[in-house]
């Protein structure tokens, strides 16, 4: 039996995505092969990792993954430029203290804040508002408004309030995340409607993320099948990057909060699965993790 | 292609109602409303009837049998109400229906011998819904041959494959079709029967009736002989009956895996085809499918 | 590459047409519907060809052959694969994770390992996870050292063994030492080869193949089959990340997408010599889980490690035609106490993790009660009528629930609503209360429900 190589290559190609600007703009998407498949092709951009920020001093961070920030919690630019020293390539602000069951912030605090921060900050940015869906159009209308130019990556969008989120992420130059619950149809669903906004170059996917052990295999399947859809079968509606906000969904587990070691192993191996699945952003909380991942990433491990 | 009227289910609030309160004339008017749409059979869904189910039963069967001479398919899990109504039908009814489950040969196949009508069989087990065509083959072959010793014949028995609605889970749609298409290789002398509404149950509301058509079409094609079906849909009940034969053509072409092109064609007829490449997973399914 | 029922047909007797029913079944396209489903044997057709019945035997092997290491109820299943993604149907038999000692290792250590692959298991979702096989290195350069750290995993541990060694001698002095075992050697290459197959079929094992690259495989499992053996793992000799998931990959595709037998066996897969560092091993085993390997290699295990991994490997090897479903009962969250209040849901595991988790995150004490419906969701539950009033009201009788607490108010999720009369009538002496419905309103509801009974 003679042996051929079975590789592979496909019609459909992902849209390539470009968050921040000048210098400091990152790029993700644009490849035509799925995840870490170099050997059938070169990768556009691979994927890259995000260290995650809050604007609520840590509140409720164990406090062996809060650690190596303790001393900036309580001032999210100085934080957020500690994840770039420690090797983010971005840095994903969450605005959980807009959230009106928490701190209830106002939209203008936390514009101001995000202006700050992408004012000081040599990387590009993410910022995800709290997940209430009518708080989130206020705060995330108000953040696109003030960093008019900047092409933050703004979400989460949802089939309840995207409209008008995305008219302000439109109009004044960003990008969205449009956020399902993991469930590919309406997955699709809000990635038709928003392509009627917005161009398919300023969409990034998130399926919602699930820590290993608590649904970690039910984003996977959704990122490997989304991923399929667009590269493999070429669907055009599906050829967005994908965002993996999983760092937070594992460090509020038990197991993660209970032991460090195990903490780190559950976020680093929800990771590469998800990886593997195909994101093309990991929001992780954890440094080490974050050069671990990049490794991994960069083919060095 | 033989039409059930589904259209006097207890789901429906009017139906509900209309039993509760005994209301004849509401009962009558969905009948005859069906009948003269073009109705072959009409399916009486009962659903569970936990209170005084032989009552319901007869006086359900008994109302409609007052406005139409069609024949009945008897839809309960309530094997009280089924026999009571089975026992009052004037012309040889379909009891719908039975499945692999252990409670179902014992309860239901044995009310089909006694009152000697025809059964729908579904491929459902006691483990439920067969995820695949091979197991949907093993699971009726072993129901079959167990109503067969009960003494029902092929010829009477109406298979069921069960069909899933395609905004929860598209791949068991194209699994469906595979399975009627073989089903007269596998059990000569059966015949196959869908809930055709289903596939497009979860679908926005008025979204469902082409995605119930389109796939009616193509169920016709592989080999159905019948399906409960909203036949108060005119268009439906146009299409089964041959007309619209560009569309039916389009659909036939997707499921040949024609490049159909769409571009030159009206808005309804790509309606269909986007509909067709969705039903047979060529396109990922969304609620949105006719907007992208 | 598995053929299809209605390519059997064709070439059964008389184009498949002749339907005697001597096989038991209705038609010959039954036989042939079965016989591709694995569900009857070739030989039930008396009138096939052996030519045909052996080309049809061929054609129904799986292209992923199943091999079993160890023995008896420790044994190991892997291969019989299928599919590349789990979402085409599933994955089947989960890799088997080994713990690695080498001979020079130190007696309390390799005590430690081998206590360790015994009595480390963790409980999830009601289901017992563990690692499954010793890995015995020869690395002291004394042969007597290392038939003796055999001895002792042989008599110590019942599980399934590997055994590592370069030097051929003392590799089949090893496999000797484990007879009846069926244990894996490896590494086997053309070097070795010739010697191997003699000893294994004097002495069943499993033979790990080591090439460079995928296609250095294929002539040693040309030859091992041509010899007669087929239980065979392969180990493409992988030095890192990357060119693992290569060759994973291509060899996954070759067996199942061109049907390429050369490579239809399972792989093996080595973190343990990939890295030394314990973080960098448990991501390429992590890496090796989804990504095919039969069998995965680690330089140790302990507690807070090899339970991620093992968990990781339960989500990926999950049926995802089935949904997980929780055991039926009364879950405790927060430490409840009588007064705490009780809510319900249904046993999908995704529902209860989500619920469970808000509830955990509003503090508040309380009782879950988890309810078999078939792993669904709620609304589909009760649509499937396995969550409603006339099956919940039994269940909250038999659950224990009613002795737990010393108030009669349950929570249901606002989803289902519409049960609250008819649970109300099933169970007159309870207040139904209907909560919020969305599990992410509980952690602001429950405090505001409890304060309000206080109030």
């Amino acid at each position: 039996m003679q042996y051929k190589a079975p590789l592979e290559t496909y019609t459909g190609r992902l849209k390539e995505v470009t968050i921040g600007s000048g210098r400091k703009a990152v790029r993700i998407g644009g490849q035509n092969i799925l995840p870490l498949h170099y050997f059938e092709g070169a990768a556009a951009n691979r994927c890259v990792v995000a260290l995650e920020v809050d604007d609520n001093g840590a509140a409720g961070w164990a406090g062996h993954v809060a650690g190596p920030f303790r001393d900036v919690v309580n001032d999210p630019l100085k934080w957020a430029k500690r994840c770039m020293e420690m090797g983010a390539d971005l840095v994903c602000l969450h605005l959980e203290g807009t959230d009106p069951q928490g701190s209830n912030k106002p939209a203008a605090e936390a514009a101001a804040l995000v202006k700050e921060i992408t004012g000081g900050l040599d990387a590009p940015l993410v910022v995800y508002g709290c997940g209430d869906d009518k708080k989130d159009i206020e705060v995330l209308t108000a953040v696109a408004e003030a960093c008019k130019g900047d092409n933050l990556l703004i979400g989460p969008v949802v089939k309840e309030n995207y409209e008008a989120i995305a008219r302000a992420v439109a109009e004044n130059g960003h990008c969205i995340i449009a956020q399902t619950p993991i469930d590919i149809n309406l997955e699709k669903e809000l990635n038709v409607k928003l392509l009627k906004q917005l161009p398919p170059e300023k969409i990034v996917i998130d399926p919602l993320s699930s820590a290993l052990g608590y649904g970690m295999e039910y984003s996977f399947t959704i990122m490997e099948r989304s991923r399929q859809v667009g590269v493999v079968y070429g669907d055009m509606a599906m050829q967005m990057p994908i965002i993996a906000d999983l760092g937070r969904e594992c460090w509020k587990i038990n197991q993660a909060r209970a032991d460090a070691e195990q903490g780190m192993l559950w976020e680093s191996i929800t990771a590469i699965s998800l990886l593997l699945a195909g994101a093309d952003i990991l929001v992780l909380r954890h440094p080490d993790n974050c050069r671990l991942l990049k490794e991994a990433i960069e083919g060095k491990l | 292609m033989i039409l059930i009227g589904e259209n006097i289910h207890i789901i429906s609030k009017v139906v509900s109602e209309a039993v509760r309160n005994r209301d004849a004339a509401a009962i009558q008017a969905l009948a005859t409303a069906q009948a003269q749409a073009g109705a072959d059979y009409l399916d009486l869904n009962l659903g569970p009837a936990r209170r005084d189910p032989e009552e319901v039963g007869s006086w359900l069967v008994n109302t409609v049998q007052e406005v139409t001479d069609l024949p009945i398919s008897l839809d309960t899990m309530n094997p009280a109400a089924m026999e009571a109504g089975l026992a009052l039908c004037k012309t040889r009814p379909i009891l719908n229906s039975a499945s692999g489950k252990a409670e179902s040969k014992e309860l239901m196949m044995p009310l089909a011998v006694k009152y000697n009508t025809q059964v729908i069989i579904s491929v459902i087990t006691d483990l439920g819904c067969p995820p695949d065509v091979d197991a949907r083959v093993e699971s009726i072959m072993e129901t079959v041959a167990y109503a067969n010793g009960l003494g029902i014949s092929n010829e009477d028995i109406f298979v069921d494959p069960i069909i899933l609605p395609v905004s929860a889970d598209q791949k068991q749609v194209r699994e469906a079709l595979e399975f009627v298409r073989i089903l007269a290789d596998l059990l000569p002398g059966v015949r196959s029967v869908v809930g055709l509404s289903n596939v497009s149950n979860g679908t926005p509301a008025h979204l469902r009736g082409i995605l119930n058509r389109t796939y009616m079409v193509m169920l016709e094609k592989y080999g159905l002989y019948s399906a409960i079906a909203d036949v108060l849909d005119p268009e439906l009940v146009g299409l089964n009956r041959g007309g619209i034969k560009d569309i039916r053509e389009l659909i036939h072409g997707v499921m040949e895996g024609e490049q159909v092109e769409t571009s030159g064609l009206p808005e309804k007829a790509r309606d269909y085809v986007k509909t067709a490449r969705v039903l047979m997973g060529d396109a990922l399914y969304s609620h949105a499918w006719l907007e992208s | 590459m598995a053929i299809k029922g209605t390519e059997i047909v064709k070439r059964l007797p008389e184009g498949g047409k002749k339907n005697c029913k001597e096989c038991g079944l209705p038609t010959c396209f039954a036989f042939a519907m079965k016989l591709a489903s694995g569900g009857i044997a070739v030989e039930k057709c008396p009138y096939i060809s052996p030519e045909v019945s052996r080309e049809l035997e061929d054609a129904l092997a799986p292209p992923i052959r199943p091999v079993t290491i160890g023995r008896g109820a420790c044994a190991l299943v892997v291969g019989d694969e299928t599919v590349l993604y789990r979402h085409e149907k599933t994955f089947v038999h989960q890799p088997g994770i080994g713990v690695l000692i080498a001979d020079d290792e130190l007696g309390e250590v390799v005590e430690d390992k081998i206590r360790k692959l015994r009595e480390l298991h963790f409980s999830w979702v009601g289901k017992t996870l563990r690692a499954d096989l010793l890995a015995l290195q020869y690395k002291s350069g004394d042969p007597a050292k290392y038939g003796a750290m055999v001895k002792k995993a042989l008599t110590a541990a019942d599980c399934p063994l590997m055994l590592i060694c370069e030097d051929t001698d003392t590799l089949l002095n090893a496999h000797a030492l484990c007879e009846g075992r069926k244990p894996v050697l490896y590494p086997v290459t053309a070097q070795n080869l010739e010697k191997v197959i003699s000893a294994v079929k004097q002495n069943p094992a499993v033979v790990a193949v080591k090439g460079a690259g995928v296609e250095s495989l294929v002539h040693l499992t040309s030859r091992l089959k041509e010899a007669g053996i087929e239980d065979v793992l392969l180990d493409p000799g992988s030095k890192d990340l990357q060119s693992a998931v290569r060759d994973q990959t291509l060899i996954r595709r070759a067996a199942l997408k061109q049907g390429f037998r050369a490579l239809g066996y399972p792989t093996v897969a080595f973190p343990c010599f990939m890295t030394a560092d314990k973080r960098r091993e448990m991501l390429l085993a992590a890496m090796f889980i989804p990504k095919y390997a039969a069998v995965i290699v680690l330089s140790d295990i302990d507690e807070h490690t090899l339970l991620p991994l093992l968990v990781q490997r339960l989500n990926i090897y999950t049926d995802p035609r089935i949904p997980m479903a929780m055991e039926e009962k009364v879950y405790p969250i927060n430490n409840p106490n009588a007064g705490s209040p009780v809510l319900i849901t249904t046993n999908w595991a995704l529902t209860y993790f989500i619920v469970a988790s808000e509830v955990e995150a509003s503090k508040v004490p309380a009782w879950l009660c988890v309810k078999e419906s078939g792993g669904l969701g709620v609304l589909t539950a009760w649509a499937a009528g396995k969550f409603s009033g006339d099956n919940i009201a039994p269940f909250i009788r038999k659950c224990g629930v009613e002795g737990m607490v010393n108030h009669r108010r349950l929570v249901i999720p606002g989803k289902v609503a519409r049960i609250r009369n008819e649970l109300s009538e099933a169970l007159p002496d309870w207040q139904i209360i209907v909560g919020p419905g969305d599990a992410n309103e509980i952690p602001a509801y429950l405090p505001a429900l409890v304060k309000s009974w206080k109030g």
